[in-house]
């Protein structure tokens, strides 16, 4: 390795030679590589170390034509007029070779160089971006230093560029940070001269041009917020690529022929935006003038790309257009980002002269800005939910989760929010706060959102974690607000009405391809929303055929085709929030939920959680949906809403939640778990009564787990506590107080869920078969005359107390009809 | 050079009546390097340009500011400052009604100005005596020197829709300024130092300052630059000087509908005048309306509605009406009737007939064109406070493809929470809007459900209305005032609503309940109506007599519901 000592025994100060091959544009990436190399060949024929590193002007200089403003204008035009054009053919030797050995005295030697118009030394910045190199380490415990190691790399794979990390230069040398950042022309000449240096000394016949790439800068500065102070400073700009245009080569060095002789020039660089045609033939024999045509393809281009880059959404303020800004890019970089990708880039923002006429007074009084960029990083890469399966469907809601270092902040911040003791509380109030009332549906709701854990056994058995939730009520009790909103916060989800949905269109279906003639298969609404919510509105309004589609999801969720050859079982690993009138518009108290609903209890089982938006008259809640009405109306709107998440912070606590916690079990929860469910079980035995009305099936102790596992994630813990199942039965038991209700015992019936009858009715069905039976057993003989329902109506409702409905009349008979009993024919029986 | 600005400021009513407007009737006569006013909505916006701010010429400091080339030369090696100002771009305020462009025309010719103020009565006699004609506007003899600044700006041109009739006034005199649009003269201003939260999209403004053109910056192009040919290409270059006039402006200033009206008969709304203006603009409403007095009033609320506050997703304080029981021959009697009242009424109208081929066709969101780098206008970029009509009556049945479809969410997006999303190719951007809405229908618009919904009942085939300018200044004047006052609702009444509230829901229990929305847009919609009734006796408390007058008008649009 080399010493210590900086290698720049350099003759010319760095203020005097002007980069002579810069483009028009100010950037030209590769040319100083080139020139140095170039010129190393020539200096190492007669010297066996290396060339003097060039002047540190390199890459970012524009040329007089485009002069940069302000004060560094001025001092580049100083610059450019002493500049030297070293690297003309004929001028290459006004670049004298270093004198090579003995650099660690040299660097003593030589003058102390400053960059023109600061107080910057050139051997100071050389010597510490030296020792950042070599001596950065990310552990102090690596042996060797990180950009060591990515160097040595980079001469391995004949790389072009090494990424710097701000960070770590911050961390290293904050000097030479705010150096490269305040002067980044000047100091990445420097850095670029030294990395080439270094590759030289490893690998002496490494003799590519080593770009340093700086990325991650600490601060990233708002795309409208760039202003005039901010020019021929590195800065560093979030956004979205809107337009890319295609590649523009760019003449590094041209190669002419006289066509004359045939002779080929030497290769002409770019001088300042410009090609200087040989006037006359470079051979001594011919001489001609005006003989010399270019040549091609023996010119050596770069590729140039200009690129629009579009602020995003989140980072417009309200009633403005978003801001655009042009970016620069060179040879690696091009074709770095497409359109529609969200990026961050860092690079150096400057200006350039308009050339609006030819006079002299307009060109110099407008600017064109542009970042010459030096790194472009896909931010979407490094979002919060990146693999995360509640990815967010919409971007703008999560803004901040772009940097590693903003990210780190967020995840504080959210579990900070976690800590809090009202979390549980305050996310309920900040779900759809508009929406009034309805506490226990919301914490349902979040609940579904959160999700519990699926299971997989290692015996193939499946558990899922999904929460499907049923809401059933009047009309004007906000279920579709409800369900709108929760579209719109759940990460990935589909948003369907029942009347507009067929089976195919929720499920999949098969598609003949119109270019290829191949059948495919297009996802339905419920594969699209796998691993999030599928929201249905109008379930009732379903037709049976696509309601019956839903049984395979909810429970096993998996979507199976086998249609047009096609046999596929596509994952729906998805949470159904429905929402359903009741059958008669109008929730009928006296009917059970399944005849409300008209739901096939087979699907209504599946779901987990069945709310019933019954508007009540109550007049406490009348009153204060009344006072929150005029509230709103005439107290300033802002005072009305307290402490809640706003969305943003809303989603990203959730997609944290999903993604990286996964609550167990504890023993005490399980316990309780267990006790729970025997006691809702053993609530079916009524004291003293024969009846047996089952309470709870083996599916809600499943719902019971899911639910309290996603209620320890709204905590972000680990464990499932006692509390959480005590949670968790509450919300079970609203649930089903309110749908599992017997009307007619005032007590929870499962079976009204499962079967759609309740037990005390399946009594009292039973008493009026008997009752039936036993009349036409008395009354009518075999093979009799035939008698008339109303007739048997009558007795019927002479010997028992009760109301019988004809209709239950007919039931009754249709039973004993199947048995065999009697002919039911109209309204005529005949007992057989 | 924030000096300018200043000694403007404090003396603008005065000062600045003087100063001509820029619009595309006097746009050949004015001087380039003059100062003058524009008014306009902001349409679109350029972002920030970059200029030499300053420089050094020898041993001085010169500047560029508000100009587009330097007044001196600056030579190549001079010290220079970069200073940056915003492009906005600027364009007639969408659908201003014939009235604004005239009373603005003859504004800046006006010289005799004092005593109208003195003359104002309450008496209608008395202002019908100076029945001019008011469209043609002599007025602007009359009126005090306060309200001059208000009166005198108008706007600079005409609107892009339906006012043939005022265009064509351009001067003969063709200066050195060469084709400017004269229907529509967009104007592309340079806002230097205020901070960015003051100009929004589609605010209205008015601009004070230097109108330049440069025939140097009419030779564009030269064609040579990468840039312009790559795809940095300057926004600009589709903006040639000799089509849009550029403007370097000193101070601006917001404008509310009633800055646009001519004169305003009194400052302080006083409460039996405004009474009396209210009944005289009743009266008209109702005259109009075939004699629907319901209806009259629907729409007098409906028309003094605007978005207060918002409220998550609910903007409290619009009132969208829905006129059902039209038929196309109905339309073209009332409706027509109608739109004219509206558009004599308030300074912005848009009306637009709903068809499948229109929705099927029309470009409703503003876009971006990314080609051009501009904001393509749609027709729903509108300014604060303008009125949109749709004619519901012209829907037939038929295949809406996905730009209809999409035309018709934005329209009901619109009309649930009165934004538009622009679209931006790549994302949409929500915007806020405050817009008007009436529709006319037959049935009950199911595509465009608004708050109100009132069968019309015309008895009368009315015969045109036709209202004098005097009256119709005193409406607008009414009209712009009144919908900004302040509201509040005292304690005691504030139980009585309550108590009203929850009356009506134990009564009704679809009330506070509505199929399409929250929950409780109807009660919500008594309250908006209340703020609205006391609003139009020139209120700003809501008292007992005004929440009952709401109560029976919801009574009778009950029963015609029914």
């Amino acid at each position: 390795m080399a010493s210590d000592s900086s290698p720049s025994h350099r003759n010319e100060g760095p203020s005097s030679p002007t980069d002579p091959y810069s483009s028009p544009i100010g950037n030209t990436n590769s040319s100083p590589g080139d020139a140095h190399r170039r010129r190393r060949r020539r200096s190492s024929s007669n010297a066996s170390g290396f060339a003097t590193p060039p002047p540190p002007h390199s890459r970012f200089v524009a040329t007089d034509a485009t002069p940069t403003p302000s004060s560094i204008q001025s001092r580049r035009a100083r610059r450019s007029s002493r500049a030297t054009p070293v690297a003309t053919p004929t001028s290459t030797d006004e670049a004298p070779p270093s004198s090579e050995g003995g650099e660690a005295d040299e660097a003593d030697e030589a003058p102390p160089m400053f960059v023109w118009g600061t107080n910057i030394s050139v051997q100071d910045v050389n010597a510490a971006i030296l020792r950042f190199l070599r001596h950065f380490r990310e552990h102090p415990s690596d042996t060797e230093g990180k950009y060591m190691r990515a160097i040595h790399h980079i001469i391995e794979v004949e790389g072009e560029s090494l990424d710097v990390d701000a960070h770590d230069v911050f961390d290293y040398d904050i000097d030479l940070y705010t150096k490269m950042v305040r002067y980044p022309l000047e100091v990445l000449a420097i850095f670029d001269i030294v990395l080439m240096d270094m590759a030289s000394r490893i690998n002496e016949l490494f003799d590519k041009h080593i770009q340093a790439r700086i990325f991650n800068l600490r601060t990233s500065t708002p795309m409208r917020n760039l202003n005039p102070s901010d020019i021929e400073k590195m800065v560093s700009v979030k956004g979205m690529i809107i337009r890319c245009s295609s590649i523009i080569p760019e003449i590094r060095e041209a190669v002419f022929r006289c066509l004359v002789c045939g002779y080929f020039s030497d290769p002409v660089v770019v001088d300042r935006g410009r090609i200087n045609e040989p006037a006359r033939c470079g051979r001594q024999e011919c001489l001609a003038m005006n003989s010399m045509t270019l040549v091609h393809n023996r010119c050596r281009f770069a590729d140039k790309q200009i690129v629009r880059l579009q602020e995003t959404p989140d980072d417009i303020p309200d009633g403005g257009t978003p801001h655009t800004v042009s970016l620069l890019m060179h040879d690696k970089l091009v074709d770095a980002g497409k359109p529609g990708d969200r990026v961050e880039v860092t690079g150096i923002y400057r200006a350039m002269t308009v050339r609006v006429g030819s006079t002299q007074r307009t060109v110099k009084s407008l600017f064109k800005t542009y970042i010459d960029c030096l790194h472009i990083k896909k931010t979407d890469k490094s979002r919060m939910q990146a693999e995360d399966p509640m990815e967010l469907n919409n971007g703008s809601e999560n803004m901040n989760e772009e940097v590693p270092l903003d990210f780190q902040d967020k995840i504080e911040q959210l579990k900070e929010l976690a800590k809090l003791p009202d979390i549980y509380e305050r996310l309920t109030r900040s779900l759809a706060p508009n929406i009034w009332e309805l506490d226990d549906v919301k914490k349902g709701l979040l609940c579904q959102l959160f999700g519990g854990n699926a299971l997989r056994l290692p015996s193939g058995a499946n558990f899922r974690g999904d929460i499907n939730i049923l809401l059933v009520g009047d009309p004007g009790t906000s279920k579709s607000q409800l369900l709108q909103y929760i579209h719109k916060l759940a990460p990935r989800g589909i948003y369907t009405s029942g009347r507009g949905s067929s089976a195919v269109g929720l499920t999949a279906y098969v598609a003949k391809d119109p270019e290829t003639g191949e059948t495919v298969l297009e996802s339905g609404a419920l594969v699209l929303s796998d691993r999030g919510i599928c929201c249905i509105d109008e379930f009732d309004k379903m037709s049976d055929n696509a309601r019956s589609m839903l049984h395979e999801v909810m429970e096993q969720q998996t979507v199976s085709i086998a249609k047009a050859g096609i046999i596929a079982s596509l994952n729906a690993r998805t949470s159904v929030l429905a929402c359903a009138n009741p059958s008669g518009s109008r929730y009928n108290p006296r009917l059970s939920v399944i005849d409300n609903i008209h739901l096939p209890p087979t699907l209504l089982s599946r779901f987990d959680l069945i709310y019933l938006l019954l508007d009540k008259a109550d007049e406490q809640t009348d009153r204060r949906l009344a006072k929150h009405i005029v509230a709103l109306h005439f107290e300033n709107p802002e005072s009305i809403q307290q402490d809640v998440l706003d969305l943003p912070t809303l989603t990203a606590y959730l997609s944290y939640a999903r993604r990286y916690i996964h609550p167990k079990l504890t023993d005490e929860a399980a316990e309780e778990l267990t006790r729970g469910y025997v006691e809702l079980r053993r609530r079916g035995n009524f004291p003293g009564s024969s009846k047996k009305v089952i309470t709870a099936t083996p599916r809600q102790i499943e719902s019971l787990i899911r639910l309290s596992e996603a209620l320890a994630r709204i905590r972000f813990s680990e464990w499932v506590e006692k509390h959480d199942v005590l949670e968790a039965f509450r919300l079970l038991e609203v649930a089903m107080q309110q749908s599992a209700t017997d009307h007619a015992t005032g007590t929870i019936d499962m079976d009204l869920i499962t079967t759609g009858v309740s037990a005390s009715e399946r009594i009292r069905r039973e008493n009026l078969l008997s009752a039936t039976r036993n009349l036409i057993m008395e009354k009518m003989q075999l093979g009799g005359p035939s008698a008339r329902l109303m007739e048997l109506l009558e007795e019927l409702k002479k010997q028992s107390s009760g109301e019988i409905h004809l209709n239950d009349l007919r039931n009754a008979l249709a039973t004993l009809a199947s048995e065999g009993f009697v002919i039911l024919h109209g309204d005529t029986v005949k007992r057989i | 050079m924030e000096g300018i600005g200043a000694p403007l400021m404090s003396s603008k009513s005065v000062s600045l009546i003087k100063v001509p407007i820029l619009d595309s009737s006097n746009i050949g006569r004015i001087q380039p390097n003059s100062l003058v006013r524009f008014r306009g909505m902001v349409q679109d916006m350029f972002g920030n340009e970059l200029y030499v701010g300053a420089f050094k010429d020898g041993s001085t400091w010169r500047t560029n500011k508000f100009t587009d080339v330097a007044s001196f030369p600056m030579s190549s090696s001079t010290e220079t400052r970069i200073w940056e100002r915003r492009l906005l771009y600027c364009v007639p305020v969408p659908g201003q009604s014939p009235w604004v462009v005239q009373s603005s025309d003859s504004a800046s010719s006006s010289e005799t100005v004092i005593n109208r103020c003195g003359n104002w009565t309450p008496q209608h006699g008395e202002k019908r005596r100076r029945e001019d004609d008011m469209s043609v506007d002599q007025m602007d003899l009359n009126v005090c020197p306060i309200l001059l600044f208000i009166r005198e700006d108008g706007l600079p041109c005409q609107a892009s829709q339906s006012q043939e009739s005022v265009i064509g006034g351009t001067s003969p005199i063709q200066s050195m300024v060469p084709d400017f649009d004269t229907k529509s003269l967009p104007c592309l201003v340079k806002i230097y130092d205020s901070p960015e939260s003051e100009l929004k999209l589609n605010d209205v403004f008015e601009f004070v300052g230097v109108f330049t053109f440069d025939p140097e910056l009419m030779v564009h192009e030269d064609g040579s630059d990468e840039f312009s040919s790559g795809l940095c290409e300057d926004t600009l270059v589709h903006l040639p000087p000799n089509k849009v006039p550029r403007l370097h402006c000193f101070i601006h200033r917001k404008l509310a509908v009633h800055d646009f009206l001519v004169g305003s008969p009194v400052n302080e709304p006083m409460p039996n005048l405004v009474r009396g203006i209210r009944e005289s603009l009743l009266r008209y409403l109702t005259a109009v309306l075939g004699n629907d007095g319901v209806a009259a009033q629907c729409v007098l609320l409906h028309l003094l509605s605007q978005v207060h506050a918002r409220v998550d997703a609910i903007a409290v304080g619009k009132l969208s009406l829905n006129l059902t029981g039209f038929s196309r021959e109905s339309v073209s009697v009332f409706g027509n009737q109608l739109n004219i009242a509206i558009q004599s009424l308030l300074p912005f109208t848009q009306s637009m007939p709903l068809t499948v081929e229109n929705l099927n066709t029309a470009s409703l969101a503003p876009k971006k064109d990314y080609q051009t780098n501009r904001l393509l206008a749609g027709t729903l970029q509108l300014a604060e406070g303008t009125h949109l009509t749709l004619d519901e009556t012209q829907l037939n049945a038929g295949i809406l493809n996905s730009t209809g479809i999409e035309n018709v969410r934005l329209l009901k997006n619109l009309m649930d929470l009165q934004k538009v999303e622009y679209d931006f190719e790549y994302y949409k951007l929500e915007m806020s809007s405050d817009v008007q809405l009436l529709i006319l229908s037959e049935g009950k618009s199911n595509i465009l459900p608004a708050d109100l919904v009132l069968p019309f009942q015309p008895s009368v085939v009315a015969s045109s209305v036709n209202a004098d300018g005097d009256s119709l200044q005193a409406w607008r004047w009414y009209l712009a005032t009144l919908r900004s006052l302040p509201h509040v609702i005292d304690t005691e009444l504030q139980k009585v609503i309550e108590d009203d509230l929850v009356a009506a829901r134990q009564e009704d229990r679809s009330l506070g309940s509505n199929d399409f929305s929250s929950g409780y847009l109807e009660l919500f919609r008594w309250l908006t109506m209340a703020r609205l009734m006391s609003a139009s006796f020139g209120e700003t408390s809501l008292s007992l007599e005004h929440w009952q007058m709401v109560k029976e008008l919801e009574r009778l649009r009950k029963e015609r519901v029914k």
